[in-house]
């Protein structure tokens, strides 16, 4: 019956439509270009969707104000409770600017397509959850005739004379085989289009970085093409390259990202794709150095394995345990020593740390990859996380490296005052303004904890996660970018460092940022005072805790990222008994065979003889 | 297959029935075969019935039982089968027979198959026993209570609050007493999506600027929760947030039934005043990320937050009576 009312409604608007398309139709057809207001290439012409009604509009409404409110707002503005400790922010409607589409760049998106995919996947990498299994199919439609047609204030989808609704054909347009070739000119393409400008020269989005804006005036930044789990669009597929060939052909409205389906042939478009898709982590590392793709790159990229994705988080899936591998001899001296390839590399998941004062409610180091091998007197940790902007801590601070308290010193935690942000965008206390140019520069920096003498601990008791607490202590080694290395103790979150004398002992083995990633190598010996730092111990469990800090994130002192409790564990050498037990074992049962075997023919012998 | 589908809570008993539905079945079949003249002997039927119940636990049930369990219950039917095949001395002989036949070589076919068995069994054993003397390292599995105990009182900002008879200052009717029944009609309605029963009544929605009491103070903990929390504990407060993939234990999901639903507001107010650090022990206050909210609201703001959860979720409090 709805339904039947809604053709009524647009009779005469869908008349004027069906008009305008054939003529279209006629007039463009027989001409090879489309001219200035056709579609482009791989894109169709669409009508308006349906006027939803007003039951739905109304059921949608219930569904905004318990679910979407706290940081959509009331009025749809983006700017609920939630909105001004979140990065990405919540979309601000009212305009009816929708980043991820099937439309042409500019244009609104289809509601029960693009926006119903967003509300059922989510965003990955922001606080858009997915509400599938949450909101039935139904109320995830009704809440969309809600935002449609009350909250976007400024554009209506069924305003035939201004808006149009040019839509990427993407389940009929088939993607090119992932070949070698392909992805090759795609490493050419992204070049010569000039993507790397803002994505970086090996797409981990670390060209101008900081200077992007979107149309709100808050700070953006380019997608780091390494981890297409945290895509927006990636609709909780991210390995399926028809999204990235769907983002770089609508592009992503009210950002800086254009759409290329005009300037790049459908062909030239799954080229990059690929070449995009195939630089997104996968098991083994496989690194294109500055972009550059040789046939050897390429073929390895065709034939690596994705990551396992997690569907409740959209993350990779990790472990906890960190084997380190033993090594006959010498250490590698750089990131390219034969030893690595023995060692597996573990993610790393990195959350902000949200525990105490001052929080960090805007993390951007989410995640980071370690490595170790060790031989008979050290230890080596290799750290890879990707980090848009190399921070080095210019001048002097006022505090002493081991104070950890700095409130004192103005190191303060974002204020959660957020609706009137939307009014003034660059509110002194909004993240746009900080992120601007606000933030003093601190250092990056990397640190990992473990118990002091962990051996003692009445299991499952570890130190606290957050620098031990005042029973027992932990040995906390804290690199940063301005190259200091120190192994410090620590009795609590709030309980400034103890230097420990072990400085001469550890050592920076490499500490690089190259094209938006960290290559930090780290060396320990693995003895030490056993009273006063961690005395590492072959075939244990050795719990252990990392930091990490992006200086141009503000962070600095306890605004950080940090982990959970992982475990390290030196895989001992494996014994000789190992291969000489089972041999022994084989010869017994042997024996044994030939035991049985004889008695039964003996005693067949006898029963003949008998 | 959904009529086949395992259903929590009940999974046990669906496993032992559909054990023994199949095991009688495959009886039945051979009964009816043997009189038939053509039934399977003892020896092969016991060998398929233990295959086919190891290879049932092994990949019918999920989530996957550890390996230690099922060696459990693969000792046990196969010792329920040893009984069987061993009841009679005749059954026993017919059991033997294939073993002997091959140990005997009886015939070109036997003597095949003793060869190969006489070179398998080494192997697989030694193989057996090399993998279990090689160094493994799992994840090492700790046990924690999600609940633990509460204490009898809990001191926040100064002041004592008794857990046995503190209530929710904001939990309150339109006279200002507190009024759990009255609170209760004004929660989400408990059915899928959990929404505000009516969107344009100030009585349950708390977007509604008439909104009063308990309903206006259910906005204000939600303010709170959006601010804070849902980092961690999610949108839906589902915990599922933005961080809970980087931490462990991972936080709370209070649209779960076996959280806050089980539990008194007072014991809520407890847990989130004192946070991680102020679990005891068995609760791994080391590991715990939850911040010591204490640190960061006032009492007023806890008291609402904790209403919030309720509300949004749809669950009561339980109450002391």
């Amino acid at each position: 019956m709805n339904r039947n009312m809604r053709f009524t409604a647009s009779t005469s608007s869908r008349f004027a439509l069906t008009v305008g398309i054939s003529l279209l139709l006629g007039v463009g057809l027989p001409i090879s270009s489309w001219g200035q207001d056709g579609p482009p290439e791989g894109f169709v012409k669409q009508t308006a969707p349906p006027v939803p009604s007003a039951e739905q509009i109304e059921s949608g409404k219930r569904v905004y104000f318990t679910k979407c409110v706290w940081c959509h707002g009331v009025e749809g503005a983006g700017d609920g409770p939630g909105a001004a400790r979140l990065w990405p922010r919540p979309r601000n409607f009212v305009s009816g600017t929708f980043k991820i589409r099937h439309t042409a760049s500019g244009q609104l998106p289809l509601v029960n397509v693009d926006l119903l995919q967003t509300v059922t996947h989510g965003l990955p990498g922001s606080a858009m959850p997915s509400w599938e299994g949450i909101l039935t199919e139904d109320q995830r439609k009704d809440v969309l005739a809600f935002i449609s047609t009350q909250l976007v204030k400024d554009r209506d989808w069924q305003d035939t004379e201004f808006e149009d609704f040019f839509v990427l054909e993407l389940d009929k347009l088939q993607p090119t085989p992932n070949t070698p070739e392909s992805i090759k000119h795609g490493a050419e393409l992204v070049q010569e289009k000039k993507c790397v400008e803002c994505h970086g020269q090996e797409g981990r989005g670390d060209g101008n970085a900081f200077n992007l804006k979107d149309d709100w005036g808050f700070s953006i930044q380019p997608a780091d093409w390494h981890k297409c789990w945290n895509f927006r669009g990636s609709r909780q597929d991210p390995y399926n390259v028809k999204n990235i060939f769907r983002t770089f052909s609508t592009g992503i409205n009210g950002t800086p990202m254009p759409s290329f389906a005009d300037t790049t042939s459908i062909a030239d478009r799954w080229d990059i794709a690929n070449y995009v898709n195939s630089l997104c982590e996968r098991q083994g590392e496989v690194a294109a150095i500055n972009g550059v793709v040789t046939d050897e790159i390429a073929t390895t990229f065709t034939t690596a394995q994705p990551l396992a994705i997690d569907p409740q988080t959209d993350k990779p899936k990790g472990t906890f345990v960190i084997p380190s591998k033993f090594v006959e001899g010498e250490l590698p001296t750089d990131e390219n020593g034969e030893a690595w390839k023995t060692a597996p590399r573990i993610w790393l998941a990195l959350g902000g740390q949200i525990t105490h004062k001052p929080r960090n409610f805007v993390n951007r180091i989410d995640d980071a990859w370690v490595q170790s091998v060790y031989n008979n007197d050290h230890i080596l940790f290799m750290f890879k996380w990707d980090d848009r902007t190399k921070s080095i801590q210019e001048g002097e601070v006022d505090w002493d490296k081991t104070e950890v308290n700095l409130g004192d010193y103005g190191i303060e935690e974002q204020q959660p005052n957020g609706s009137s942000f939307a009014d003034e965008q660059f509110h002194p206390e909004s993240l746009a303004a900080k992120q601007k140019d606000g933030y003093a520069v601190f250092n990056d920096g990397i640190a990992f904890q473990f118990p002091i003498k962990w051996q003692e601990l009445p299991a499952p008791r570890k130190p606290r996660y957050f620098w031990g607490d005042e029973r027992f202590a932990a040995d906390i080694t804290k690199w940063t970018a301005d190259g200091t290395l120190a192994v410090y103790e620590g009795t609590g979150w709030d309980q400034d460092f103890n230097e420990i004398d072990f400085q001469e002992e550890v050592s920076v083995v490499k500490a690089e940022w190259v094209n938006g990633r960290w290559t930090v190598i780290i060396k320990r010996p693995i003895k030490g005072d056993y009273e006063e730092v961690a005395y590492l111990e072959a075939g244990k469990y050795i719990p252990m805790v990392f930091f990490a800090w992006d200086g141009h994130n503000g962070d600095v002192g306890r605004k950080m990222a940090v982990s959970a409790f992982y475990y390290l564990v030196m895989e001992p050498t494996i014994p000789n008994t190992t291969y000489i037990y089972p041999i022994l074992m084989g010869v017994g049962i042997i024996v044994l065979e030939g035991w049985v075997l004889g008695r039964r023919a003996n005693r067949r012998k006898e029963k003949g003889r008998a | 297959m959904t009529w086949l589908k395992l259903v929590e809570g009940y999974m046990p008993m669906q496993m032992i029935s559909e054990l023994a539905l199949s095991v009688l079945i495959f009886c039945l079949v051979n009964w009816t075969l043997k009189r038939a003249g053509m039934g399977i002997s003892s020896f092969w039927a016991a060998i398929g019935i233990w295959a086919f119940i190891v290879t049932y636990l092994t990949y019918r049930i999920y989530p996957p039982i550890p390996f230690s369990v099922r060696a459990i219950y693969g000792t046990v039917s196969a010792c329920g089968l040893f009984m069987w095949v061993s009841g009679s001395q005749g059954a026993w002989e017919e059991f033997k027979r294939p073993i002997f036949n091959v140990m005997d070589g009886i015939s070109g076919f036997h003597k095949a198959i003793r060869v190969v068995a006489l070179i398998l069994i080494p192997l697989g054993l030694g193989g057996f026993a090399f993998k279990s003397f090689l160094p493994s390292f799992e994840e090492p599995i700790e046990l924690r209570t999600v609940h633990p105990a509460p204490p009898a009182t809990t001191k926040v900002h100064g002041k004592t609050f008794v857990l046995q008879t503190s209530a929710n200052p904001f939990r309150v009717n339109k006279e200002g007493k507190y009024d759990q029944a009255f609170s209760n009609e004004r929660i989400v309605e408990q059915s899928m999506g959990r929404l505000m029963k009516d969107v344009n009544d100030p009585n349950f929605n708390p977007w509604d600027p008439n909104a009063e009491g308990y309903t206006k103070y259910v906005r204000e903990g939600g303010e709170i929760f959006y601010q804070n929390c849902h980092f961690c504990h999610g949108d839906n407060l589902n915990g599922r947030g933005l961080w809970a993939y980087a931490f462990n234990p991972i936080p709370a999901n209070f649209t779960d039934a076996g959280t806050i639903a089980q539990l008194q507001e007072t014991f809520v107010f407890w847990r989130v005043s004192k946070g991680g650090i102020g679990l005891p022990g068995e609760g791994f206050p080391w590991a715990s990320v939850m911040p010591p909210w204490e640190q960061h609201l006032t009492v007023d703001e806890i008291w609402k937050v904790v209403m919030f959860e309720y509300w949004h979720t749809g669950y009561y409090p339980r109450t002391w009576d």
